[in-house]
This record gives C-alpha cells, structure tokens and sequence, in this order.
C-alpha cells in the first residue's frame, strides 16, 4: 500500500504506526485504553526488563565460571540473584503475559476492548512505577534485597544499615505494587471472558488461550491476597518492629513460608497455564489438525487450577513439615502430572498424521513441548518426598525450574511473538533470523540448564556465590550455556525490529489459521469488529473438518483483506 | 444478582454479547474484587489464629486482656448500619431520592461512630504495635479493617455526591448496589474479627 | 480422508503392532540403562537413608526416561514422517479425540504416580529422620533447653548416640557433644543413630549433608530433633542449605564418620585440648573486605568464631 492510497479510517487507529499516515506511535507513551495498545506496551517494557534480568544472570554466570568468589563480593552476589529472579518473574514474565491477555482475549473472543478500558491502563501503568522503584533499589545505600525472591525472615528484616529505606523495603513495595497491578488485570480478563463473548461463543467454543487465561487469573485473585498479606507482615517487621515472624514476640518464620508459597507456587501456574494455551492454538495451525480431545484439554486447566491452590508445602519438606503433612503434599503435588499430562498427550496426538509446518513459531512450540516433558518428570522426583529432602534447594531444583520457566514457558512466549506478530504489527518476520533464535536459544538452553540438575544432585546448594570445586565442570558448562542464551538474544532483537519498521507487510491470515483475531485485518482496527461482530457456529480448530467457523465467514474474510 | 451464570452452556443463545450493559460488566468485575479482597483477610484470619493457638508466648507483660463492653456497642453500631444501607438502597430502587440520602447519610454516620470508638479504644490501650505478636496482630487486623471501614464512608461520601447529579440513576444504580455490596463484606468481616479478637481470648 | 478411522481406532495391523513392540522394548532396555546409571550422577552413599534414596530416584529415572523417550520418539517420527512439502496447503487427517485413549493417558500417569508416592509413604516411614519440634522464643530458651533434661523425655534409644546439639549462626557450625566436648566439624560415629537438636540462633539455615541425602531446616525459635545413621568412614561435606545471607557459601564444614572406637578417642582426645575460636571463612572473607575499603552491598558482620575444642581443617579432603 502506498502512501496515495487512502487509508481505511480503522487502520488509522490501530496500534502501530501506518507507514505514511499521521504518526501515532506517541500513543505508546500515553495512558491510552485500548488494549491492544497496552498490550504492546506491556510486551516491548517486559522485554526490556528480559534484557535487564538477562544482564543480571549472565554477571551471575560469571562469578560462577570459577569455584571462588572472585568477580563480585557475595553480599553482591546476593543482591544480583535475588534481583534476577525478581525482575525474570514481575518483571517480565507475568507483564508480558499480561501483554498477550490483552492482545488475545478480545479479538479472539470478538470484544471490541476489555471490559474495564480505563482500569486496563492503570493496572499497565503500575508497571513502570514498579518497575522503576525495583531499580531504585540499585541506588540506595546498602544495594538492593540480598534475601532472595523468596525473602524469608529472619533473614530478610535483619536490615544490616538500620536505614528506613532500604532495599528489602523497595522490594517489598515493588512486589507489592505488581500484585495490585495483577489483581487489577485479573478482574478485568476474567470479567471480560465472562460477559463479552462474541455470539454463540459457549464456553465450549471458547478458544483454549482464553480458558487457560481464565484458569491462570482466577489463581491470581485467590493466591495474590495471600502473598499480599504475607508483604504487608513482612513489612510491619522490617519497619515498624512488629513481631509476626521474629521469634522473640512469639511471632514465627514458618508462616510467611505458608503464605509466600501458597501464592508463588500457584505462580508457576500462572505462568505455565497461558503457554499451555499458545501450544494449544498453535500446535493445531501447524500440524493442520484439529487439537486432540479438546474439551478434556479446557478443563485440564481448572484441573490445575484447584490443584495448584493445595500444594504448597512441598516447598517445605525440610523445612520441620510433620510427616503426615508431607505425605499429603506429595500426593497433591503429584496428582497435579494426570491434568498436565492429559494435555502433553494431546498435544503429541494432535502432531499426529498432521501436516507439520515447520515455522520458526513451531519450531518453539516443539522445543518447549519437548523441554515441558523433561521439566514434568524433574517435577515428580521433586514432588516425592525422599528425594526432595536430598535435592530440595539444591542446583538441581534451579536446573528444574529454569527448564519450566526458560525453556518451556518463554520458549512459549517465543512462540506466541512469531506467531501473532504479524497479526498486531501489519509486518511479518523473518524466517532465517528466527530459526537462527531458536537453535540459540534450544542449544543455549540445554547446555545452561541440564548441568544444573547433575550439580545439584551432587550436592551442590543453590544460591550460593562460591562452590567446591567438584562441581567447577558443570558450572563451566552452566555459564557457557547462558552465555549462548546472550548472544541468541541478538537474532531475535535484530528480528523484531527490522521486522516493524520495514518487514513485508501481512495479510489478515498468513499462517492460514482459523480463529476469529484471523478474520480480521493486520493489524486490526481499534475496536476489532465494532458493531459487526461475527456469530460463532462452531468450536475453534476445525482445520480439516470444513466447517465455517462463523456465520457468513466470507463476508469477513474480504473485509479484512480489504482494510 | 450479580454474576450471570458462569456455567458450561454451548447454547449459542446463552452466550452473552457485547452488547449487553456496561453497568453488568462493573458489577460482575466488583464482586470479583470482593471476592478477592476476602482472601486478604482470610489469610490474615488464619495467621491469626496460628500465632493464638502455638505461639509460646501470646498477652504482653502487664497486659491483662481487651475491655469487650464498648468493642460490643461499637459491633451492634456497625452491623446495624447494614440494614440501613440497605434500606437506602430499596429507597432509590423505588425513586425516593430524599429518603435514600438521609439513610444513606445515616450509614455514614454511624461508620464514622464506630471508626471514632476504634480511635479512642486504640489511644487507651496498654500495648503498643510492637509490644509482641499481640500487639502486632491487634493492631494490623482492626487497623486494615479501619482502612476498609473509612474507604467505605468515603465512598458513599462520594455516591451522595453524586445523587446531587441530575439525571445520576437513569442509567441504574450500580455505584450505590457495589459501595452497600462493600459496606456489608466490611461488616461481615468485622464480626469474624470480634470474635476472633475479642470473644476468643481464653486461649 | 475416510480410512482414518480405522487407522486410529480400528485393529492394529501386525506390522504396526511389531514395530510398537520393538519400539517400547528399545525404551524399556534403555530406561533401565538409565536407571542404573543413575546412581553415579549422586556421592557415595554413606547413611542408611542414602540406598533407599537412591534407589527411590532410580526407579523415578527408569519411568521418566521411559515416558520421555516414549513422548520424544513419537514427535521425532511426526517431524520424520509428518512434515508437509513445501508448498502443500492441505490440512492432516481431521481426528478430534479418542475416548478410550483420553481415558487410559488419564488413568495410566494416575496409578504410576499414586505408586511412586505410595512407595515414596513406606521409604519416608522407614528412615524416621524427623523428631519433633518444640517452640521457643529465642535462642537462650533453645539452649537451655537443649541443655536440661529434656532429652529423657524425648527418649534416646538404646544402641543410639546423642543427642548432639547443632547450632547454626551466620556463618558458622558449632556442635556440642554429650560429654561438653565443643567442635566447629562434626564426628559421628559408624553405624550408630545419632540423634541431634537442632538449633539456628539468628536466621534460617539447612543442615545438609549430600553424601547422607539427608536436609533439615533450622529454624530461629523452634527447636528440632533429627537422627541418623552413618554407614561409611570418611569425611563429607556438610552445607548450609537454606540461604542465610552475606556470606552463606562459604557456611560449609566437614563431617567426620568414624569406627565407635576411633570416635570415642576423639572425644576423649578433643576433652583435653584448650577452647580456641575455631577456623571461620565468612570472618576470613568479611576481614578481607573490610581491609579492601568495605565494598560491596550490605551485609550483617559474621557472628564471633565459636570458642571450640576441635576446630575444622580447612586443608582437609573431603570425599564427597
């Protein structure tokens, strides 16, 4: 399209900038109510603090190349990490999701916007207050919070300077600022997915991404409060000398461990489920099939959801848990393999007898599957109570961890950029770069983390700035891997950006895909259909099976492409 | 009256439109928020009842326990004040705008009498916010109550306001349903903590 | 299009079936490599705990590898045998579901797991590390405690040995045997249980010997009973497994499993020998920072080298 064409007034408003047209990128920086606006917002900071967090984890990888602490101070060493996983986790990661919620939900469900527009904005703009105040803490006399993203107390309040504002001070104000940012997100997706369905959308042809979104944020707004209030205590202790976790007024430690974990293990959740969702839509567009046993798949997700609330304390197996208390918890967290596995088979069937396009979107989805598989059966070793008492805050856990959070929920997230990109910027990207990303990122990936879990099992504790010099080899390898994880991060930037400002322009559905957010333009116009929303006949997925997703499907196709 | 059935239900026709009412949407994501916000205190009611049961000391030295007789007027005061509010409420559904203001203002008074005893039962205590886990739990649970109970009244100082706004309730009364909706969680709330705190303290 | 049906529901034919069957002998043959091969990637077993430990993780290791090579190979042979040509835009067979197999991949992990936990119950039962724990309000309530008779309560069996108290501080061990005898690395003796108090006096920390597979946290006002039994003579690593602050790493000291003989000596031996601090590496570490110009971020100062009578050995090799 050149720039003497005119333009369809709808395409003025989308959320990017229109090659030619009146420039519209100041939107970015404004408190506008569009969703898909916030949701590019929420995605390009949270990839900026990836950068950030990534910074911290490869200064992290540097000590750790040699057994001594030689490269920073440990009382560095501490703030680092614990500013690592912070910033990975609130961040990063649950923004960026957020970002994908407010990209996905509506177009998918065919809402014009969130059910709360105004309230959306605010929830997006306590992320960069948050954001900035974390950072803060780097200023501050005494560095940042060197307690861990765990921040137990004792430990956490001891407050070695005595000042008022400190580190764990800041921390605990960002972390709680990031709740109330995420409780406001979370009354606005579910309200939104409740009340704002397109026409014949039941629930049972409800897109799998929304579900797991749905499942993902009912967990947020009953685990949230816990950790809320857990903060709060945290904070009376660190600052106005109260005596809920100090041992001296008869207060006691083991209770904040209750109520961070009943919330942060739930977290995991929070995360995971919405990938479960992108593997769900995406693995049915590239192997051309409909997704295997879809309804057992959208439940699964609540499956998880209920259990993921009871169990916590398998983060406290040494912690003095009572053995019949850890038995229970074993149980619990085990039970949690049967939904995630129904949901790992399906996906494998829906591979099955398909017509696999191997795009670079696909090429995550398979990746993350593949490290998920791995991830899942670490998890059960951990789950089992013998041999978590040996593992447990070892290596071996962080090895776990970042094989669910690295390598399969940002492989995930990956995934979902190069999927949906094209879809919200108009541009399409570049395959070569992205398949260059993800062998970085696959190599990268394994090289960093699978050395951990031996470390681990060897003995090897985590958190710890200096080690024996028995695990001096898979450190090597660790700190190799995650320098690779660096340098794959130039492909995929270089691709993202090249990409929006001048990659070829996308039609309204070049990955062939069947979803309502497909029937419309790329990008789509502000208010996704407006008043013309689309009646659903029938479930998502149905590659192959030749029904018409909505009523007049054609007349929305040459809508789009008109735009 | 809020939540339209979240249930299962692949009738096209149950599935819900954009074009149903926003004043829905406010409701529905109210009540999400209350819901949510009574984990806060559930937690809260929880760690207290923890420290209560195991703690290997609980009293400060010199303290004896807490007066109940005025804690007990206060109670009747703020549970009563959600009949009030509700009766505000049936006023406006039936377009009594004068009546609904005067409840309406009545609720706020008698919110603002028990915020008033907390302040002077909180200046006549022996203990302090750092006399141990007592202290500690007394004050943060009637404290973040108080907070509740204050942003109560402000908001229906607001709601009042806006009664004065010609034409306010054409479009429906949601802000008045969702701020007497808060009013009674707040209640509700503050007669699991009496009990917690002050009927319960024999240990 | 029509045949798919049958393909996926219908009987197998004989072909299909022998090449299931040699596939899932393959991954069987190679989950019990795995699973054998497992027990070199933890240390030497030295306590009674350790072998059932290690063969809990085993039998984990030998299902896991199974699963995943079951799930791994059946993608690999989609992305072998399932790839779409370039330039093919059909869709792939239209299945949506299979009951009877929706069924057994739930049913199927379900009783495996319960299994493992089951199995998981009677190992936890059978090794009985965990005492009980008694709440106090500080550090001095703990030791006096600890010191009082209250080990006659909580019963030390026959043909046991302790209870030794262990005390955590930021950042040093110290361990206190029956007899008064004070050291900053542990003894124990071979093939006894061994019971101990647990006791940390400022912030959390683990008391975590991976040769044993055994962890427990320490708790500030809570004090906690453990017990043991050493199977091998050596020297092992003892670490500080919960993060406790500045400088937790180098929180670690030696475990010394000795014959009873041997061990008795020792006792005797270290009963004479003078109370000196013991050798401290956060004090060494915190000093060399301190005469550095103090940089680096906060940190509370380590606490003073407990006055001991055997101190660790740096130098010391420990096996694993």
């Amino acid at each position: 399209m050149s720039s003497s064409v005119s333009f369809d007034p709808r395409v003025l408003k989308t959320p990017q900038p229109v090659p030619g047209a009146p420039d519209n990128w100041k939107r970015f920086f404004s408190f506008n109510t569009d969703a898909k606006v916030i949701g590019i917002q929420y995605i390009a900071t949270a990839l900026f603090y990836l950068l950030v967090g990534g910074v911290l984890a490869m200064i992290m990888r540097g000590e750790l190349i040699t057994p001594a602490a030689d490269l920073v101070d440990p009382s560095v060493y501490n703030g680092l990490y614990t500013m690592h996983g912070t910033v990975m986790l609130f961040l990063f990661l649950f923004p960026i999701l957020n970002g994908f919620n407010n990209l996905l939900i509506p177009p998918m469900i065919g809402a014009p916007d969130m059910a709360f527009p105004r309230l959306n904005a605010a929830a997006f703009w306590l992320f960069p207050v948050f954001g900035v105040i974390l950072m803060a803490s780097f200023l501050v006399p005494g560095g940042p919070s060197g307690s861990g993203w765990w921040a137990y107390p004792p430990q956490s309040i001891q407050n070695p300077l005595g000042h008022f504002i400190n580190g764990q001070f800041l921390w605990i104000l960002a972390v709680a600022l990031s709740g109330i940012s995420s409780i406001m997100g979370a009354i606005n997706f579910v309200t939104t997915i409740i009340r704002m369905r397109a026409p014949g959308m039941g629930w049972f042809r409800l897109p799998i991404f929304c579900w797991t979104a749905m499942a993902a944020q009912t967990i947020q707004l009953v685990g949230l409060p816990v950790l809320t209030a857990g903060a709060v205590l945290l904070l009376f202790d660190l600052s106005f000398g109260t005596s809920f976790y100090r041992p001296e007024g008869g207060g006691d430690p083991m209770l904040y461990q209750h109520f961070f974990w009943f919330y942060s293990h739930p977290a995991v959740y929070v995360m995971v489920l919405p990938v479960f969702g992108i593997f769900s839509e995406l693995f049915p567009v590239y192997a051309r099939k409909p997704l295997f046993g879809y309804k057992v798949v959208a439940i699964a997700s609540f499956g998880i959801t209920v259990l993921s609330l009871i169990v916590w304390v398998h983060h406290m197996f040494y912690s003095g848990t009572p053995q019949w208390m850890r038995n229970l918890f074993m149980v619990t967290t085990m039970l949690i393999a049967v939904p995630t596995g129904i949901k790992v088979f399906a996906w494998i069937a829906t591979l099955w007898r398909g017509k696999l396009r191997l795009t670079t979107a696909m090429l995550f989805c398979l990746g993350g599957l593949v490290n998920f598989i791995f991830a899942g059966i670490t998890g059960v070793m951990l789950a089992t109570v013998p041999v978590d008492i040996h593992v447990g805050n070892t290596y071996f856990v962080v090895g776990h961890f970042h094989t669910v959070i690295f390598s399969t929920i940002t492989f995930g997230i990956y995934a979902g950029i190069y999927h949906w990109f094209p879809k919200f910027t108009g541009r399409m990207t570049y395959e070569g770069l992205g398949k260059l990303h993800f062998g970085l990122t696959f190599v990268g990936a394994q090289l960093n983390f699978i050395p951990m879990h031996w470390a681990g099992l060897m003995g090897m504790p985590r958190r710890v700035a200096s080690y024996d010099p028995e695990f001096a080899f898979a450190n090597v390898l660790a700190s190799l891997g995650a320098f690779l994880l660096g340098v794959a991060m130039i492909p995929f930037i270089l691709n993202i950006v090249s990409s929006w400002a001048r990659g070829p322009k996308a039609p309204p559905n070049p990955w062939q895909a069947i979803g309502l957010e497909w029937l419309l333009p790329s990008p789509p116009p502000a208010e996704n259909f407006e008043d013309d929303v689309p009646t659903v006949i029938s479930g998502p997925y149905g590659y192959g099976l030749g029904k018409p997703l909505v009523e007049n499907e054609a007349h929305y196709v040459a809508r789009a492409l008109e735009a | 009256m809020t939540l339209s059935s979240p249930l299962p239900a692949d009738d096209p026709a149950a599935a819900s439109g954009s074009q149903q009412g926003h004043a829905n949407h406010t409701l529905t994501g109210f009540v999400i928020f209350l819901l949510s916000e009574s984990v806060i205190f559930l937690a809260l009611f929880a760690g207290y009842i923890v420290f209560k049961m195991s703690s290997p000391v609980w009293l400060p030295a010199g303290v004896e326990g807490l007066e109940i007789r005025d804690p007990l007027l206060n109670t009747v005061v703020l549970v009563s004040s959600s009949g009030v509010a509700w009766l505000a409420e049936r006023c406006l559904k039936r377009q009594k705008l004068v009546s609904f203001r005067l409840w309406w203002l009545l609720t706020m008074a008698m919110g603002s009498f028990f915020v008033y005893g907390q302040a002077v039962e909180w200046l006549h205590l022996g203990f302090g916010l750092g006399d141990g886990i007592f202290g500690s739990t007394f004050y943060v649970l009637t404290g973040f109550h108080g907070l509740h109970v204050i942003t109560g009244i402000l908001l229906m100082g607001l709601m009042l306001q806006r009664s004065f706004r010609p034409g306010n309730y054409d479009k429906g009364e949601t802000g008045v349903v969702a701020v007497s909706l808060f009013w009674h969680f707040v209640d509700v709330i503050w007669i699991v903590l009496f009990v917690l705190i002050y009927v319960w303290q024999r240990s | 299009m029509t045949n798919l049906s049958a393909a996926s529901a219908g009987p197998l034919r004989p072909r299909t079936l022998g090449l299931v069957a040699i596939a899932l002998l393959l991954d069987g043959v190679a989950s019990l490599r795995m699973a054998d091969w497992s027990h070199q990637w933890l240390p030497l077993p030295a306590s009674a705990a350790a072998p059932y430990v290690d063969d809990l993780f085993a039998l984990e290791t030998g299902i896991g590898t199974f699963i995943f090579l079951g799930c791994v190979s059946v993608i690999g042979w989609t992305l072998l045998f399932n790839r779409a040509p370039k330039y093919d835009m059909d869709d792939g067979d239209p299945i949506e579901g299979n009951l009877r197999l929706e069924i057994t991949w739930t049913i199927l992990p379900l009783v495996i797991v319960m299994l493992i936990a089951w199995h998981a119950i009677r190992v936890s039962d059978t090794l009985a590390t965990l005492g009980g724990k008694v709440r106090v309000t500080g550090t001095a309530e703990a030791m006096a405690l600890a010191n009082s008779g209250a080990e006659s309560s909580r019963s030390v069996a026959a043909g046991s040995f302790g209870p030794i108290e262990v005390i955590g501080r930021q950042w040093s061990w110290e361990f206190v045997y029956p007899n008064g005898v004070r050291s900053t690395e542990l003894h124990l003796p071979l093939n006894l249980r061994s019971s101990f108090h647990l006791i940390a006096t400022d912030v959390i920390h683990g008391f975590f010997i991976p040769a044993f597979r055994l962890k427990q946290d320490m708790i500030p006002g809570s004090v906690i009973d453990y017990s043991l039994i050493p199977t091998r003579v050596g020297r092992y690593r003892l670490r500080d497994s919960m993060f406790s602050g500045g400088y937790f790493s180098s929180n670690q000291t030696d475990v010394v499993v000795e014959s009873e003989a041997d061990f008795q000596h020792w006792l005797e031996q270290a009963a004479r020998q003078p109370l000196k601090p013991g050798y401290n590496e956060a004090r060494r570490l915190y000093e060399k920072r301190l005469a550095e110009g103090d940089r680096g971020w906060a940190t509370v100062p380590p606490a003073p080298p407990p006055l001991v009578h055997v101190s660790t050995n740096p130098a010391a090799v420990h096996v694993s």
